[in-house]
């Protein structure tokens, strides 16, 4: 954190020279009131941020001493606590007098100690010593910092809910619950409850660091969704401004929430300045392994597969000729468990015909026939009659039914497949309908659609930062307690954060994550002239007894809706699978 | 070949009336009564055991043994193409009864269900190890990496 603060002293030096000379009609006023406040204390504002006061010119000395005291603590750790409790700090935010007093044992030169005029003499001496057993007198310096309006200079800025104290609108409150809980396990400071001046929740045991991770969780979401507003009223220069609190606060945050703001920061920083991710066609192979990470380390893939092939299943209950048209085969990982399920069919196995859509790959090689290979050879060794084709398409809207060769329904019984295929389409207008009525064309049995449960394709590009932001912590979150080797994770977050990214930095066609929620999907299916097909019980039992599976699995959670089976993450769904097919279809309804 | 236990001076006059590798039929069905780790020590006791411990239906036996009802004849053939009872046992069905059940692993009674995912789960084991064959990595031996999950402790 140290060295952050010695790398942003001359980037804040800069900005300040910025801010002063600006002549920006908005900034004009806030201006005002930074320039008053930088020569008024002569604080490094950006530990300001934190609550602590720091003379810019102390910040080596500062620096310095507190490496000092890491190395003191390090070093005597059961001892070395218990004689430092017995210490009296007067006015905790004055970083620099507070190491000072921490390192009385060593001869330094006091620091000038910072005549704070904003706190009460006479309140400052009741809080008196700060045990590190002892959270509860921890309560009143925060709250007072908290309180204490001119540290913030995200105050100064209207209209903008940077600042806390009064802009608790049940979204931000209900959002930063649930972050809270999120990183509780995390962060240093241990859960509290929602309102910000609640201080610590006492942990008796733990000791005590002044940085309360928890308080600048909270201010990182704020920071964050701040920025995000002055994204979406274009105000350019605040943004950039807010970009860069953002990765200082993260830096200060452990876990899934620095994970989450690091990456949207990035997203913010992309569109603020307008480098967006040039989507090369390397990237596609890129993806792929990232999604083979992914698939290993969590259970969302796993759990749209099988939820998807016990759905197919039933609907090939008795069909001796089967085909499956899969969207997106990407390594093939589905078919392998159904092909394993058909073959155990009582009755024996049916012809399985399996067609797979994939993207075109930059060295030209086959990729869908390499997968269609290896899936032949498992079916012929489990004794399954297989057929494979595969086809390159840059968009399913590009594709024709009659390209596919299907065959009459009374010689085979189709299934159609997607798995996070469809919400792309809707990047393009008129792509996702003419798709639908694609797969009316091929008149399906059964079409099964797995896609994310949220919204990140509303019109306004704040309300789809703010959906986004509990999203991906959410998912985020639940990474966090997986087990298995740490590469695998790190890809997996590689993988989320180009969600992000492309959430958050793009617009246009550019915007391919434009991801929608069940009801929206069934919106559209209902209209396209498709009905709904519950999926059983023994999808439940299934995709139940899979996630027991995961360690840290305790939070994820099934939950059925309407027929349709979605995974979450404690309350938060975040994956629905669901099962359609022809409306007023002749063939036997369930 | 178990040779006769050498007696000691003391019993050389009392001959031993049994050895247990002299009843191979016997030993099968002791050896069927194992839980997985047992039966894995004993392949461990000499030649004889270890062959036996080896030959598959024991594993197809420890696999089902709990299942309530028993598995249809197709199993066999695709568990064995598969890679066998043995790994399945190892890879899956091990992992997935000591995840899903507290009490003694083998007391468990299987549910058609758990079944069903234990053979899907192999099944994507071998999937990912078709596609390392020739490459890099561990032999055929090492878990193919979809299941690592199964094989890392629960997080407490």
């Amino acid at each position: 954190m140290k060295r952050d603060h010695r790398d942003t002293c001359t980037d804040q030096n800069g900005s300040k020279g910025e801010y002063s000379s600006s002549s920006s009609s908005v900034l004009n006023g806030k201006a005002k009131i930074w320039e008053e406040y930088q020569d008024g204390c002569g604080d490094d504002e950006l530990l300001a941020v934190l609550g602590y006061k720091v003379r810019a010119s102390d910040m080596a000395e500062v620096a310095e001493k507190l490496e000092q005291l890491e190395m003191v603590m390090g070093s005597a750790q059961e001892d070395g606590i218990s004689q430092l409790s017995d210490t009296v700090h007067y006015n905790p935010s004055d970083l620099s007098g507070w190491v000072q007093s921490m390192l009385s044992e060593f001869n330094t030169v006091d620091g000038s100690a910072i005549d704070d005029p904003l706190f009460v003499a006479a309140d400052s001496s009741s809080i008196t010593s700060i045990h590190f057993s002892n959270s509860h007198q921890i309560e009143n310096p925060a709250s007072r910092v908290f309180h204490d309006d001119s540290e913030y200079d995200l105050r100064a800025i209207p209209g903008v809910a940077a600042y806390p104290q009064t802009h608790l609108d049940s979204e931000a409150e209900s959002r930063r619950k649930r972050l809270k809980t999120s990183i509780g396990s995390n962060s240093i400071g241990s859960n509290s409850g929602v309102g910000a001046d609640s201080g610590f929740a006492s942990d008796p045991a733990r000791p005590l660091v002044l940085v309360d991770s928890q308080e600048t969780g909270v201010r990182l979401v704020h920071t964050l969704v701040a920025c995000a507003e002055a994204v979406q009223q274009e105000n350019l220069k605040l943004a950039d401004a807010l970009v860069k609190h953002v990765g200082l606060l993260a830096a200060s945050q452990a876990g899934a929430m620095r994970k989450v703001a690091t990456y949207f920061a990035e997203a913010l920083a992309r569109r603020i300045y307008r480098i967006y991710p040039q989507d090369s066609l390397d990237s596609s192979l890129h993806i792929q392994i990232l999604q083979m990470h992914f698939y290993e380390t969590c259970p969302y893939l796993k759990f749209a597969h099988f939820t998807a092939n016990q759905a197919i299943l039933e609907a090939f209950a008795t069909a001796s000729r089967v085909h499956v048209i899969d969207f997106g085969l990407k390594q093939g990982m589905q078919w392998p468990a159904l092909m394993q399920a058909l073959a155990l069919r009582p009755g024996g196995p049916p012809t399985f015909r399996l067609t797979g859509i994939g993207p075109p790959q930059p060295d030209n090689t086959d990729a869908l026939q390499q997968v269609g290979w290896k899936l032949a050879q498992l079916a012929e060794t489990i004794g399954v009659e297989f057929e494979f084709r595969g086809f390159v398409a840059n968009s399913l809207a590009d594709l024709e039914p009659s390209m596919l060769e299907i065959r009459p329904p009374d010689v085979e019984t189709v299934a159609v497949n997607s798995c996070f295929e469809l919400h792309p389409l809707l990047a393009r207008p008129g792509a996702v309908e003419k798709v639908l009525s694609s797969i009316k064309a091929m008149k399906p049995k059964i079409v099964t659609i797995v896609e994310q449960e949220a919204n990140h394709n509303g019109p306004i590009f704040l309300d789809r930062f703010n959906e986004a932001l509990h999203y991906y912590s959410n998912l985020f979150d639940s990474l966090e307690g997986s087990s298995g080797p740490s590469q695998d994770l790190v890809m997996s977050e590689v993988y989320l954060g180009r969600q992000i990214c492309n959430v958050v930095a793009c617009e246009g066609q550019d915007r391919v994550e434009r991801h929608e929620t069940l009801t929206q999907w069934r919106g559209r299916m209902d209209s396209a002239g498709f009905d709904l097909v519950h999926l059983g019980s023994n999808a439940f039992k299934q995709a139940s007894m899979l996630l027991a599976l995961f360690a840290g699995g305790d939070g994820y959670r099934v939950e059925e809706n309407n027929g349709s089976l979605m995974l979450g993450w404690h309350t938060r769904p975040l994956i629905a699978t669901s099962a359609w097919q022809l409306a007023s279809s002749t063939e036997s309804t369930r | 070949m178990h040779h006769q236990k050498t007696p000691s001076s003391e019993d050389k006059e009392k001959r031993p009336k049994f050895f247990i590798n002299d009843h191979i039929d016997i030993l099968v069905e002791i050896l069927k009564r194992l839980d997985g780790p047992s039966l894995g020590v004993a392949a461990c006791v000499c030649r004889l055991w270890s062959t036996l411990a080896r030959n598959d239906s024991l594993w197809e036996h420890l696999c089902f043994r709990h299942v309530s009802s028993p598995p249809p004849s197709s199993v066999r053939p695709v568990v064995v193409a598969l890679g066998g009872y043995k790994r399945l046992y190892r890879v899956c069905v091990r992992p997935v009864l000591s995840r899903l059940s507290d009490s003694d692993l083998v007391r468990r009674v299987w549910t058609r269900d758990e079944v069903q995912l234990s053979l899907s789960l192999f099944c994507v084991d071998y999937y990912e190890r078709s596609g390392r064959l020739g490459g890099g990595g561990g032999g055929g031996d090492s878990s193919a990496s979809s299941l690592m999950f199964l094989c890392n402790t629960v997080n407490v």
